[in-house]
């Protein structure tokens, strides 16, 4: 099991100093097109062949790391924060307030996203360069994504909040608020873990389909979800199984991430 | 020897919403530095008393109602802000189960910082100093090695003296402990009640304790006032509960105790417990067989 | 000569197998990709319902889908009059409907008359109104019908391909039909099941009745990937209008089975916004409504690999709004911009702008950025976007993709004119100019580039205006296209839309239906239903 770990670790150190290094590592720039040999078979040169465009699918993969990895734990950590926020408060404190939260989380879980989504795309405007529609998009990834988050924990709050440690807390003149961020926050942590790592690979995934409502990572800049995509079109995947290889990196990494992280070091 | 003085006066309704009238007017009178047994079956309203002096009924989704005199003042008419100044510096609170009292997710030491924390504002070093003597004086290691355990690595009866060593960090007037020893076992049991007579000693702290166990407050308390249904039927020293208790359900009581823990083993223990009380001059006599070597010396 | 004689004995061969084929209760199958809205001939406005009137109707004209001239049908002869807007049939004789009720001028003109009248809003019918007023109609006896218009209709005679006569006598109404075939079954979101009409007057050469197939089953069908997937089993044996991809994917399996036809009507094209009240940079609106601009980008397209790439091949660089595929009406002197990176970069800087190596600047010292905004999960133009990106980045112009879903896109394009270049395609699915007139027109709502305006806002697009109103209001048709031909070459000139791709047609015909004849105009593979049949042999069809 530890040796498990330790693979798994050295996986991850080894994909994140790929990512961070895509620069030097990469053969050619992820954007070129080959418009000679669009859909190539893996080659020396095209280590996982080519796109419909010609494009190296490493270096797409690379690139896509660096931008997928980086961002979604960041909107992920985004997103477990505000939910550690509301459904701490709300758990902890019960009642009207507690009630309001859920009330919230409720809506904003049935909120129609989409059309918010689209009503964001038409606030935003038209000439983004991809690095800022990249930033925009995860940050919305983050701040919409608390909802489902935030009802786990306010459920884990509640448990809390007739907990006897909290009640002796109280005892000793500690304040509400230092009773929340000192005794009942470190007592979700395990919670608030799982809910990160859960959210991020649901976020490399839901990038990918905010592509679809021109709010994603924009062309040419590749990203995990993007290249996702690519998997749609089946036969070009019959025809080069190495077009799977971002699918087999994000269960990987995902895995590791899982492994790496065990939840029982958060709870002594 | 000294006048002894009012530390707490009560008179105290409550209720919850499902279950209205579990103290009913209950009165209430306590002295500085005196030792108070609270005796009550379970449901007869011992730990609402507990929570509602310290003002922390609402946790349970209580109500209370009534006036809370403690050291001049009624604690009922004082804001939040202040009645949270009160509770942890001059009145302190011991749990009845110990692990779950303690949180799990956190060091030994940081719940005690906290614990100090709440009340003064000052370097880490005071800090570590003030909680590195308390541990002392309840008989716990005072080594950083221990302050970084979690509740978890503590057995239940090192936890309960943390437990009792957050609550008297800051020296309180009162302390309440409901049930502090039910959930130890007898020997951890005798070690605890040796260290509350020792801690009323030292510190001259009153202490109110709350127990279902006749047996076991007699040896300790000054005096034991018995509680039923919400309200206190009699107040008196154990002598006197023990040899002529008033009300009927005091009698019924003692009635209830086993005999050889009275009479058997040691012809004159209740008799004993029973002459050398004396309340007005705080004293406390001597329980030879439950706490033999420590009872004598709370006897000033 | 010898083979040629052979071919002929092989396809009289084929010919004499006939009969055993055709009453064996041949079935052909196809999908429908939407469910039909009508089943009145005159309410048709949807590919699905259009299907059922070309197999069903029977009208008076028809243009031959393969030499896109007009045929007599049910007209035996006709004769236009008064610059267009008298039209005179003689009838043919002794018809009867699907339903054995014999057919007469008079339903024609009954036809005519239901079909103009202005409470019914036909589609169809709204085609033939140039202009206000009474259409009328007289059948002065059972062989001649007389049609006149209250003004000039331009392309009169070819506007009848979409006119399917209904009885005036029958009480089945659209169940009395005088085309090959007739409704039979019909489950709402499953299947039309269609019947040979046994009334159809038509003959093949040995004499024997039209149509040879007894029925069609049409099974309405939506996803592209299920229809794929029957075709390959068998279940069906026609697909129209196929992707590049499931053309590629299905030519790996089964090459006999798919045909390229060539370039289709339809263009892909991008546009820039010259809207003059349009919430864009004024600096930027000045560079969009530059011709130089226009045609400078236009150069640096590489039409040839979008064609190669994005549609394996299976396109043609567009040279204008007329593909080379409507035979009569394309301008041939006219060629495709070639891709020439180095004459958009001399245009440009003849026009003050700057280019470092890397980035183009205006004279005033803004770099040239805008975006594209098209209809999001249409991979072809994805991915056509993403390569004229790379186009672009080589004359130092930065362009960003935003997609957008259908109705955004719209609200954008035609009411907030919130965009800078657009990416969309046009679909064509009639050769005649008049179709067009309402996008040339720059008082038209669907004048993309800059809608109803209410004088022209340039020279050119008043005179093509001019033009337009010029070959809608003669019946020459060698006039007309003299006209439009110069409508073409303004377009050419000044590249208010940039024509990227003429997409082929491709389609998908089992080797077991013979007498297959694809077109590139719709109904690309059925357009000959009647003499269609499958074989028993499984192999067949001609080449």
């Amino acid at each position: 099991m530890k040796l498990l770990r330790r693979t798994a670790a050295a996986f991850l150190i080894a994909v994140f100093i790929a990512a961070l290094f895509a620069g030097v590592l990469v053969p050619v720039p992820y954007a070129k097109q080959f418009r000679d040999s669009p859909n190539a078979m893996p080659s020396r040169i095209h280590l996982l062949g080519t796109d419909e465009l010609g494009r190296d699918l490493f270096s797409r993969l690379l690139y896509g790391s660096r931008i997928s990895l980086l961002l979604a734990p960041a909107a992920s950590l985004l997103a477990t924060i505000i939910a550690a926020l509301v459904g701490g408060v709300a758990g902890y404190a019960g009642g009207w307030l507690e009630r309001i939260a859920l009330g919230g989380t409720d809506l904003a879980m049935s909120l129609p996203w989409l059309f918010l989504l689209l009503a964001a795309r038409a606030v935003l405007p038209l000439n983004l360069s991809p690095a800022a529609s990249l930033l925009i998009t995860f940050a919305l990834l983050g701040f919409f994504g608390w909802a489902a988050s935030a009802r786990v924990i306010c459920a884990g709050a509640r448990g809390l909040r007739d907990s006897d440690f909290v009640l002796q807390a109280k005892a000793c003149g500690c304040s509400s608020r230092r009773v929340l961020l000192q005794q009942v926050l470190p007592n979700l942590r395990p919670a608030l873990f799982a809910q990160f790592l859960i959210s991020i690979p649901v976020f490399i995934l839901t990038e990918a389909n905010l592509g679809i409502l021109g709010l994603g990572v924009s062309e040419p800049l590749p990203s995990w979800g993007g290249l996702l995509r690519g998997l749609e079109n089946w036969s070009a995947v019959q025809a080069n199984p190495a077009r799977l290889a971002p699918l087999l990196l994000l269960l990987v990494v995902v895995s590791c991430f899982q492994l790496v992280l065990r939840q029982e070091d958060f709870a002594p | 020897m000294t006048r002894t003085t009012s530390l707490l006066s009560l008179c105290l309704s409550a209720d919850y919403p499902d279950r209205p009238n579990v103290l009913r007017t209950l009165a209430l009178e306590m002295y500085s530095g005196e030792i108070l047994g609270l005796i009550g079956q379970s449901g007869s309203g011992k730990s609402t008393l507990a929570l509602a002096i310290l003002r922390l009924l609402h946790l349970h989704k209580g109500n209370q109602r009534g006036e809370i005199w403690f050291q001049g003042r009624n604690l009922m008419g004082v804001s939040e802000r202040e009645m949270r100044s009160v509770r942890g510096r001059e009145l302190g609170l011991v749990l009845q189960s110990p692990l779950s009292a303690l949180n799990p997710a956190l060091r030994i030491g940081t719940q005690l910082e906290e614990a100090w924390r709440a009340h003064v504002k000052g370097s880490d070093d005071a800090a570590r100093k003030a909680i590195l003597e308390t541990l002392l004086s309840v008989s716990l290691p005072a080594e950083r090695s221990f302050l970084r355990r979690y509740s978890s690595q503590l057995s239940v009866g090192q936890a309960q003296r943390v437990i009792i060593a957050m609550a008297i960090l800051h020296r309180p007037s009162l302390l309440i402990a409901d049930e502090p020893t039910s959930a130890l076992d007898t020997i951890t049991q005798s070690e605890i009640l040796r260290l509350f007579a020792q801690l009323s000693r030292e510190l001259r702290m009153g202490i109110l304790y709350i127990s279902h166990d006749l047996l076991s407050v007699a040896a300790l308390c000054h005096r034991i006032a018995i509680l039923h249904a919400g309200q206190i039927l009699e107040c008196a020293p154990p002598a006197q509960i023990f040899g002529a208790p008033q009300h009927v359900y005091t009698q019924k009581l003692v009635a209830a105790l086993p005999r050889g823990a009275l009479l058997d083993s040691d012809g004159d223990k209740v008799s004993s417990v029973v002459a050398s009380h004396e309340v007005e001059e705080s004293v406390k006599p001597s329980v030879e067989s439950s706490i033999p070597d420590q009872i004598p010396s709370i006897v000033r | 000569m010898r083979n040629h004689r052979l071919a002929l004995l092989a396809a009289s061969f084929l010919l004499a197998a006939l009969p055993a084929t055709a009453q064996s209760g041949a079935e052909l199958r196809f999908v429908l990709r939407s469910e039909p809205k009508t089943f009145d001939p005159m309410l048709v406005d949807d590919e699905a319902s259009e299907t059922i009137r070309y197999l069903t109707g029977g009208v008076l004209i028809r243009v031959n889908r393969k030499t896109q001239a007009l045929e007599p049908e049910l007209g035996v002869s006709w004769k236009v009059s008064e610059g267009g807007k008298k039209i005179s049939f003689r009838v043919r004789e002794g018809l009867s409907f699907s339903d054995g009720t014999p057919f007469t001028a008079e339903d024609v003109a009954f036809t005519m008359q239901k079909l103009m009248d202005p409470e019914l809003h036909s589609p169809t019918g709204d085609s033939f109104r140039s202009s206000q007023g009474q259409v009328r109609v007289t059948a002065p006896d059972p062989r001649n019908v007389v049609i006149e218009f209250p003004s000039a209709v331009a392309g009169l005679e070819r506007l009848f391909d979409q006119v399917a006569i209904v009885s005036s006598h029958s009480p089945k109404k659209e169940a009395a039909v005088l085309g090959p075939f007739a409704i039979a079954e019909y489950k709402p979101g499953s299947y039309v099941l269609l019947r040979r009409n046994s009334y159809y007057w038509k003959k093949d050469a040995q004499g024997r009745k039209l149509p040879y197939l007894d029925s069609i089953r049409l099974d309405v069908q939506q996803n592209r990937d299920l229809e794929l997937l029957r075709f390959k089993r068998g279940e069906i044996q026609l697909i129209n209008s196929l992707d590049a991809s499931y053309f590629e994917s299905l030519a790996k399996e089964a090459p006999a089975a798919v045909r390229d036809i060539g370039p289709s009507l339809d263009s892909e094209q991008i546009w820039f916004n010259q809207v003059p009240s349009s919430p864009i940079p004024n600096y930027k609106k000045k560079w969009f409504r530059s011709t130089s601009f226009r045609l400078a980008i236009s150069e640096a397209i590489n039409r040839g690999d979008l064609c190669r790439v994005v549609f394996s091949g299976h396109a043609r660089p567009a040279v204008g709004p007329v593909s080379p595929a409507n035979l009569f009406w394309f301008n041939k002197s006219l060629e495709p911009n070639p891709y020439d990176p180095q004459s958009a970069l001399r245009r440009l800087q003849q026009d003050g702008f700057r280019f470092d190596g890397h980035v183009l600047n205006d004279p005033d010292g803004h770099s040239v950025e805008f975006s594209v905004v098209t209809n999001a999960g249409n991979k072809y133009r994805e991915q056509m976007a993403a390569m004229i990106q790379q186009d672009l980045e080589q004359i130092g112009v930065r362009l960003n993709i935003v997609t957008l879903d259908f109705p955004s896109l719209i609200e954008r394009i035609s009411r907030t004119f919130d965009y800078e270049l657009c990416l969309l395609g046009l679909v064509n699915v009639d050769l005649d100019p008049s179709a067009q007139m309402s996008v040339w027109l720059s008082s038209s709502s669907n004048h993309q580039w800059n809608p109803e305006q209410k004088t022209p806002a340039t020279s050119w697009e008043a005179e093509i205006d001019r033009l337009m109103q010029a070959q809608a209001s003669t019946n020459d048709q060698k006039q007309r296209k003299s006209y439009f031909d110069q409508v073409q070459k303004i377009v050419w000139d000044q590249q208010p839309f940039i024509y990227l791709v003429n997409k082929n047609a491709l389609v998908a015909i089992s080797p077991a239906l013979a007498n297959t004849s694809p077109v590139v105009l719709r109904p690309q593979t059925f357009w000959n239903i009647e003499s269609l049949y499958l074989s028993n042999q499984g192999r067949g069809g001609d080449q």
